[in-house]
């Protein structure tokens, strides 16, 4: 449109300015007041409007601001559309100009995404060569194969169609009002019919069944069951999507329809409205009816007889895992046990083995060792399980030589026999006579190598040192001048006389020739010449005494010896009684015969 | 597990310009064998008696474009079936055919006209008198075509033997349809 040169509110001054200059200058003084300012407002947006620089400075101004509210508006397709060309172009030009710039700045999503394919790739045809090395061995792989033969489709696909628990092989969004397909994804080697015709004769049947039954206008035919096929049908103001499933699918399947047929309805109302055939702008759509297309494998089957047979492998392996455990545990008692034996005295295992079931022990026992049976019993084993095969022989071990010593010598209580490295020691207080015995025997016995009896307490002997003290200290007091004991005194030599039996008898045990000297005392009073016979007559009379109740007279010497050997200093009365006596020297200790080698010598 | 099979997806045929088309006229005016050699479809004849129609396509070319045609050929309104109005719905044309050899069918094709205006609106459509290889029976009056014709009306002669006036009537309906 042409443009006046200048406001055309102008244009009726303009004239006036040269004619009227009379009473025109005031006039246009005061048009110059009231509209000066107008002006000056007025030739500034002419500026603005006529100059492109200032145009390109103003709308950069509010460029971004503009596209974000037209983003809200949800004019964001007219706007991508808009853009689309030019954007179109800034990349191929780029690309022209430089590659590598575009390459760098797409570097970080192309890697991943490849990555992703390939994998997705590998990932299908793995599963579908382990599905096709899963089934084309077994009883069913053979039927499924004759199957493909029978109906000309693939052995995978056949698989296919058995391990699958549901496919959706086709979804449709059909405009409702002219039956035609306005999108369509198909799910990988699937037998695709033409979108159209399926499209076409879907609604016919939708209308067909309507019309039949005569049901509410809204109302449509939600499911369609075809043998193993079914047909879900989810309905919309402007389209409908129709779901073709092998199988059956979960329930919560149906929402997902809804929501995509939402989602649709969202994005794609106006154009579904005003649909007139052109299906291009719903080709976006396709990518929402294709994340439609689930599918679901039975979880793998085949492996029951597998799992019989690992079941199977399993009880064989636990049974002989634990048949093993048990024998090694067997033979580890087993062994134990003819380590006990070893370590048992007297018994020397020469061999081992197991035989028949039973276990052959062969060696060399001493008669007196521990009996194996019993070992055997205590040990917790059957002794049906062992068989032994000893060989008697004499141990030289320590602890059978002691019982070997103990069955001989027969040690009387109180006297414990050691043998340390063949060396008998006895331990304990024993007779004489036994002493006597165990050092004549013992060195005949097998493994004894000598005998040690300073551990052994000679009860004989001590007896014989007991008494020998007892009469040594006996004092047989005597009245003044005379010759007869007390009457007290008497007693006192009465019961002292079995003593001195005694002590002869062990004497003769031990083999000592023992003499007892009576020795008779006087004071100091009264002369010598009558003391000597007084002290005299005294020990005879103590002689006379003992030998009259039996102690054998050859053994007794009296001799009186006055007061040249006081008992006591007499220094009063009772000292000088005490000197008026008898008393009793045991002597000569000469043997019988031979030595009394170990036994404790007699002391006088 | 569930998956989707998008990154496996088979892509179905480019975007193409889809035209829903009505095919109606009397029981047996042929109108299913005019179409049988030049549609490609899916489903049997069968389906014309139990359901009432039967869908098939065909591709056309029209002021330079490509257009899917895709023909729901209607069960014949008679006295033995009615014809389902409600699968005319959202068609952008319809064929209207009718037997040169009877005359009831195409006066017929008359009314049918004037009750489609009524239900539909104002739609592109032709009239395909057919039997032309039997042009001795026709019981039509070339005055009854010619005053169609005035009216406005495409009328083509078309034979299912031979073949005769079936794509220029094809071509002609999409023509009228692009406009």
């Amino acid at each position: 449109m042409p443009m006046p040169e200048e406001p055309i509110f102008r244009l009726p001054l303009d004239p006036d300015e040269e004619v009227s200059s009379g009473n025109g200058g005031s006039f246009e003084e005061l048009r110059h007041l009231i509209l000066a300012p107008e002006q000056e407002d007025l030739a500034r947006l002419r500026e603005r409007v006529e100059n492109a620089e200032q145009r390109t400075s103003d709308l950069s101004a509010v460029l971004p601001e503009a596209i974000h509210l037209r983003r809200q508006e949800g004019g964001e397709e007219a706007l991508g559309e808009a853009l689309r060309p030019t954007v179109e172009e800034a990349l191929r030009e780029s690309v022209r100009k430089d590659p590598g710039t575009l390459a760098d700045a797409l570097f970080p999503v192309m890697g991943p995404a490849i990555r992703r394919s390939i994998l997705q790739t590998l990932r299908s045809f793995f599963d579908s060569f382990n599905e096709a090395m899963d089934h084309s061995l077994s009883l069913r792989g053979v039927q499924w194969r004759i199957e493909a033969l029978r109906t000309g489709r693939s052995f995978s696909e056949i698989i296919l169609l058995h391990s699958l628990v549901f496919r959706v092989e086709q979804v449709f969004l059909i405009h409702k009002k002219t039956g035609l397909p306005l999108a369509h994804a198909v799910a990988p080697a699937v037998a695709m019919q033409d979108a159209s015709l399926v499209s076409g004769m879907l609604s016919a049947i939708q209308d067909f069944v309507r019309d039949s039954f005569h049901s509410a206008k809204g109302e449509i035919l939600q499911k369609i069951n075809v043998g193993e096929m079914e047909v879900w049908v989810e309905d919309g103001p402007y389209a409908i999507l129709a779901a073709v499933i092998r199988g059956i699918p979960p329930p919560d399947y149906r929402l997902r329809m809804a929501e995509t047929l939402e989602h649709i309805h969202r994005n794609f109302a106006s154009q579904m409205e005003r649909f007139q055939g052109d299906t291009g702008p719903f080709a976006r759509a396709t990518e929402e009816l294709s994340r439609c297309l689930e599918f679901q494998y039975k979880e793998k089957q085949s492996s029951h007889p597998r799992s019989y047979a690992l079941v199977f492998a399993g009880v064989v392996l636990v049974l002989l895992a634990g048949w093993w455990s048990y024998r090694a545990w067997e033979n580890h008692r087993w062994g134990q046990f003819v380590e006990t034996l070893r370590g048992e005295p007297g018994l020397v295992v020469t061999d081992f083995e197991r035989q028949h079931g039973r276990y052959e022990i062969r060696g060399l026992r001493d008669p007196l060792a521990a009996d194996p049976q019993t070992l055997l019993s205590s040990a917790g084993l059957d002794q049906r399980d062992a068989a032994f095969h000893w060989a008697p022989y004499y141990a030289m071990d320590d602890a059978i030589l002691e019982k070997r010593a103990s069955a001989l010598l027969r040690p009387p209580s109180g006297v414990n026999l050691k043998v340390t490295d063949g060396m008998l020691r006895p331990e304990g207080e024993a007779s004489t006579v036994w002493a006597a015995e165990v050092r004549d025997r013992a060195p005949l016995l097998p493994g004894i190598r000598g005998v040690d009896l300073s551990q052994l307490t000679d009860t004989d002997q001590a007896e014989f040192n007991r008494l020998q003290s007892l009469v040594q200290t006996a004092i047989i007091r005597f009245p003044l001048s005379s010759a007869t004991p007390t009457p007290e005194d008497l007693e006192t030599l009465r019961r002292l006389t079995p003593q001195i039996k005694s002590l002869f008898e062990k004497a003769q045990l031990l083999r000592k020739n023992v003499e007892v000297d009576i020795v008779g005392h006087s004071d100091s009073s009264g002369e010598e010449s009558t003391n000597i016979p007084l002290s005299q007559s005294r020990a005879d009379r103590v002689l006379y005494q003992l030998t009259r109740d039996g102690v054998a007279r050859v053994a007794l010497r009296s001799r009186g010896v006055a007061s040249a050997e006081p008992l006591r200093k007499e220094e009063n009365e009772e000292a000088r009684q005490y000197n008026r006596s008898v008393t009793f020297r045991i002597s000569a200790v000469a043997p019988l015969h031979g030595s009394s080698a170990g036994a404790t010598p007699a002391t006088p | 597990m569930v998956l989707p099979q998008a990154q496996l997806l088979q892509r179905p045929s480019p975007a193409m310009l889809l035209k829903k088309v009505c095919m109606l006229g009397s029981f047996a005016v042929g109108k299913t064998s005019l179409v049988r050699r030049y549609v490609g479809g899916i489903f049997s004849d069968t389906y014309l008696t139990t359901v009432g129609v039967k869908i098939d396509n065909k591709i056309v070319q029209a002021r330079e474009n490509e257009v899917k045609v895709v023909l729901w050929d209607l069960a014949g309104d008679d006295e033995f079936q009615k014809m389902r109005w409600t699968y005319l719905r959202g068609a952008f044309g319809y064929l209207l055919v009718a037997d040169g050899t009877r005359a009831a069918t195409l006066a017929k094709a008359e009314a049918l006209e004037q009750e489609m205006r009524q239900e539909l609106g104002a739609k592109p459509f032709v009239l395909l008198i057919n039997k032309s290889d039997r042009r001795s029976e026709w019981e039509m009056e070339p005055a009854w075509q010619e005053g169609l014709v005035a009216r406005g009306w495409d009328i083509f002669h078309t034979s299912a033997k031979t073949g005769e006036g079936v794509e220029k009537a094809f071509s002609k309906l999409t023509a009228k349809m692009l406009l």
